[in-house]
């Protein structure tokens, strides 16, 4: 890691680091390097800072210091049968609890319980004079205040250093099963999502790949619930239906972006809707050097790019869609892609936020 | 352009220039009218706003907003005025404006699984709208009937089914709003998810202080194939929590569990005769919802769960109906409680769950030491206790007293680790225990913030924030639609 990677041990410095430097960018283990990098920040890694704090199996919340890796909460969790039940991105990868949160990524799991955001109850952060504030709260419901913790995620490290997160978690259900779902085109595997994601069965997730042409469905439960389920979806479409016995390979692979047996080291989060699937699934399918992962029943894209140039291609295609990305891996200029909202309250905002300016703009 | 309008005497701005913007009959200052918009769900205070403008579009909103800005004149948006925190009492030398007729479901889309509505529109509208495509949408506040969407997302509301499916702020994507410094904003979209900051996230329970939302996007999910509703008598509250955790520790998830303790019973009995154990000191609702093949294997793992605690008696729903009358118990407890006090005051706290038993034997120690007597019903899976704190306003200082009991419930929630405020939002009612459960820094950052999108403090002032000016408090017994039996309180 780069030597100009600062790395405080405790609290105290880093209000030391805050005080000395004039801007900075509070980073993690740095697994989503294009949002972990700034010409003229000083970058404070929170991997110092690790390690749970508090963890009330029967209160279904944990409290951790941001440096703290998910998979390490995940190990912790899984002792006790609960999880994060959105999936969290690039955990193998080494991804922390902050980083995860500045990023905003959720993975498959975001379908049935919903996102990060939904299962971050509070937040401490230092803002740029080292002053520390107590956003949300511990407990499982909380309308006291705005919420904060919510703005947090997705926020990049612009708003202040976050050094303590609480989470919800739920029950880790026992059983896992995936099926997958050959479609004929995109418009069937859309119609195929959409049909799932309404349905009775209560998946777990729904994703689809393009390459193959596969709709994926998850189911998460008891085994012998999952199997009466699976058999009625069987029973439904068929032929077209097989299941992947080995699933964690498969979702691991997706989770950790690494999916393609080829290099394509750019990785790109799309918000999507199926107005721009249906644009830009084909258009994608035109270029070599890029590879579509459709996730959360189309709600995201993953769209792994193999260089600058595809990039910018990618860029200028969501650009005239009126749709915005975000670079999560690989070495390109800017991590902002396509439209991303203007709008004049963001900058009072920020000032609201960091009145001393010491992140830098988004 | 300034006048003196107020007895009081201090310089106000003419109106002139707002009731420009609408016609006559949408520009209200007529004395009888306004009355009806004195208060709202928490009926204890009372003002009376300048005028009342009544929009018909987002547009008339827009001008509206964007007047009171440049005027420096307050508003306060309102949409059914059921806020139990007092989020929507006016301002007495503000308008309000009335969202009511902004009531347009301008869009279901099936294969999305959104929805697109205006503020105005009635939290069980939109379930009725999504209902033909086996869609609904989660959050039911115990007013879904008469509520808005508007005033859900304001106040980041809850209901019955938290634990499970979060509150409001969960289920809103998107947001075309007004701020209050008249800007015209698009926060969030269409997908559930999104890149950089989360405004929708921080517009949620905002409590009116950032804006009024003018098309809110709402995630909408599948209906649930089956219920399984079960009615458990306790012969303690102790024994009920205990179940609770029972249950939690068995790894099941429900969609709601819920307790009321024997004097919510007695008040829900008489009002509804909805059959609850006789005898019980407390009941609990436990209800698993999902594909009928989880919920028959569910049923089992949470017959076992409760077979291992003391129930003295225990109902399983046979079919909707039964459920419903099952839930008609729960649902009106609140105004039942009506029947058995001349007043009461609502509270609503939060405790961790693992104290809940500790929390009601504190909770029943300040009664019998206050002589005043306290309901209970709550939220148990997520720790969310509602007092239902009972006084005779006729006599002589027994309003207060019950609000210096409702206080000391308050701070017991923060001593405790929990929240002041479960689903009800701060509103008026609470915003001199904000600065208890939130330290200067952190109050200091949420008045910046709410400086960024209100600069001159226009909107829905006097809410969440203390050391503002201070509505009239007076007593004026249930919500007129409580009375007639339209909503009740959750």
């Amino acid at each position: 890691m780069s030597e100009t990677v600062a790395v405080p041990e405790n609290l105290d410095e880093l209000r030391t680091l805050l005080a000395h430097e004039s801007v900075v960018l509070p980073v993690g283990n740095q697994t989503k390097q294009p949002l972990s990098v700034d010409a003229q920040a000083r970058l404070i890694s929170l991997r110092g800072l690790s390690g749970m704090l508090e963890y009330e199996p029967s209160e279904f919340t944990f409290t951790a210091l941001a440096g703290t890796t998910v998979a390490q909460v995940n190990d912790v969790l899984r002792q006790r049968q609960q999880y994060l039940p959105f999936d969290p991105m690039l955990v193998q990868a080494g991804a922390t609890l902050g980083g995860s949160v500045a990023a905003g990524l959720s993975g498959p799991g975001r379908f049935r319980y919903g996102g990060l955001r939904d299962f971050l109850l509070g937040v401490k952060f230092l803002n740029g004079e080292g002053e520390a504030i107590h956003a949300g709260g511990k407990v499982v419901k909380n309308a006291a205040g705005f919420d904060i913790p919510k703005f947090m995620a997705g926020s990049l490290g612009r708003f202040g250093v976050m050094v303590e997160l609480t989470f919800k978690v739920f029950p880790l259900p026992s059983h896992r099963h995936t099926m997958a779902v050959t479609c004929r085109s995109l418009a069937d595997a859309m119609q195929r999502m959409s049909v799932a994601a309404a349905s009775r069965w209560e998946l777990d997730a729904i994703d689809y790949r393009p390459e193959t042409r596969t709709v994926f469905l998850r189911i998460a439960g008891p085994a012998e619930v999952n199997q009466a389920l699976v058999q009625k979806i069987s029973d439904l479409w068929g032929a077209d239906v097989e299941p992947i016995p080995d699933d964690d390979e498969f979702w691991k692979s997706m989770v950790e972006l690494s999916w393609p047996d080829r290099a394509l080291p750019i990785a790109v989060k799309i918000p999507a809707h199926p107005a721009l699937l249906t644009s830009l699934v084909p258009w994608a399918e035109q270029h070599v050097g890029m590879d579509l992962h459709v996730s959360v029943a189309g709600s995201v894209v993953w769209a792994l790019c193999d260089s600058q140039q595809e990039v910018d291609q990618l860029d200028r295609f969501l650009t005239e869609h009126v749709s915005a990305g975000l670079v999560v891996r690989g070495d390109v200029r800017e991590a902002k892609m396509g439209a991303w909202a203007q709008q004049e309250i963001a900058s009072a905002v920020k000032m609201a936020m960091d009145p001393t300016m010491k992140f830098p703009l988004l | 352009m300034a006048e003196t309008e107020h007895g009081s005497g201090f310089q106000v701005t003419s109106l002139d220039g707002l009731a420009s913007i609408f016609p006559t009959q949408r520009f209200v200052r007529d004395a009888a009218f306004q009355a009806a918009f004195e208060s709202d769900g928490l009926t204890a205070f009372r003002a009376k706003p300048r005028a009342v403008v009544i929009p018909e579009t987002a547009q008339e909103v827009v001008a509206a907003v964007r007047w009171c800005h440049e005027n420096s004149v307050p508003f306060v948006a309102r949409g059914s005025g059921t806020s139990l925190s007092g989020g929507s009492l006016p301002v007495a030398d503000g308008i309000v404006i009335a969202l009511n007729r902004l009531n347009r479901i301008l869009e279901v889309d099936p294969d999305e699984r959104i929805a697109v509505v205006e503020p105005g529109v009635v939290n069980q509208h939109v379930s009725d709208a999504a209902a033909p495509h086996g869609l609904y949408y989660a959050p039911d506040p115990s007013s879904q009937s008469v509520c808005t969407i508007g005033g859900n997302v304001a106040f980041n509301s809850g209901g019955a089914h938290c634990l499970k499916y979060g509150m409001t702020s969960n289920h809103v994507i998107g947001c075309k709003a007004v701020l209050a410094n008249g800007e015209v904003v698009t926060m969030g979209g269409r997908s559930v998810e999104a890149v950089g900051p989360d405004y929708p996230g921080l517009f949620c329970g905002s409590e009116g202080l950032f804006g009024i939302g003018l098309e809110i996007t709402l995630r909408l999910l599948p209906k649930p194939e089956r219920f399984h509703t079960v009615l458990v008598g306790y012969q303690s509250l102790q024994a009920a929590g205990d179940a609770v955790s029972a249950v939690i520790d068995s790894g099941l998830l429900p969609g709601a569990l819920e307790i009321m303790d024997a004097l919510a019973i007695e008040a829900a009995e008489a009002a509804v005769a909805c059959g609850y154990p006789p005898g019980a000191a407390a009941v609990l609702i436990v209800e698993l919802e999902g594909p009928e093949e989880k919920i028959e294997y569910e049923r089992r793992q949470l017959e076992e769960v409760l077979s291992s605690t003391p129930a003295f008696a225990q109902r399983v729903a046979v079919d909707e109906a039964d459920r419903l009358s099952i839930w008609r118990g729960r649902k009106s407890a609140f105004s039942a409680v009506g029947r058995l006090s001349p007043d009461f005051l609502v509270q609503d706290g939060v405790v961790p769950r693992k104290r809940l038993g500790e929390a009601l034997v504190r909770i029943e120690k300040m009664s019998r030491e206050s002589g005043i007597r306290v309901a209970n019903v709550f939220h148990a899976g997520d720790g969310n206790l509602h007092p239902l704190i009972m006084f005779d306003g006729k006599q002589e200082g027994a309003l207060e007293r019950a609000e210096a009991l409702a206080a000391k419930l308050l701070r017991l929630c923060i001593e405790m680790g929990g929240s002041i405020t479960g689903e009800h939002g701060v509103g008026v009612e609470k915003r001199d225990f904000l600065p208890e459960m939130f330290d200067p820094p952190t109050m200091a950052l949420m008045e910046r913030i709410r400086l960024a999108f209100d600069p001159k403090r226009v909107a829905n002032p006097g809410k969440m924030f203390p050391g503002t000016e201070a509505p009239s408090l007076g007593l004026s017994g249930l919500h007129p639609l409580e009375k007639a039996g339209v909503i009740s309180r959750e």
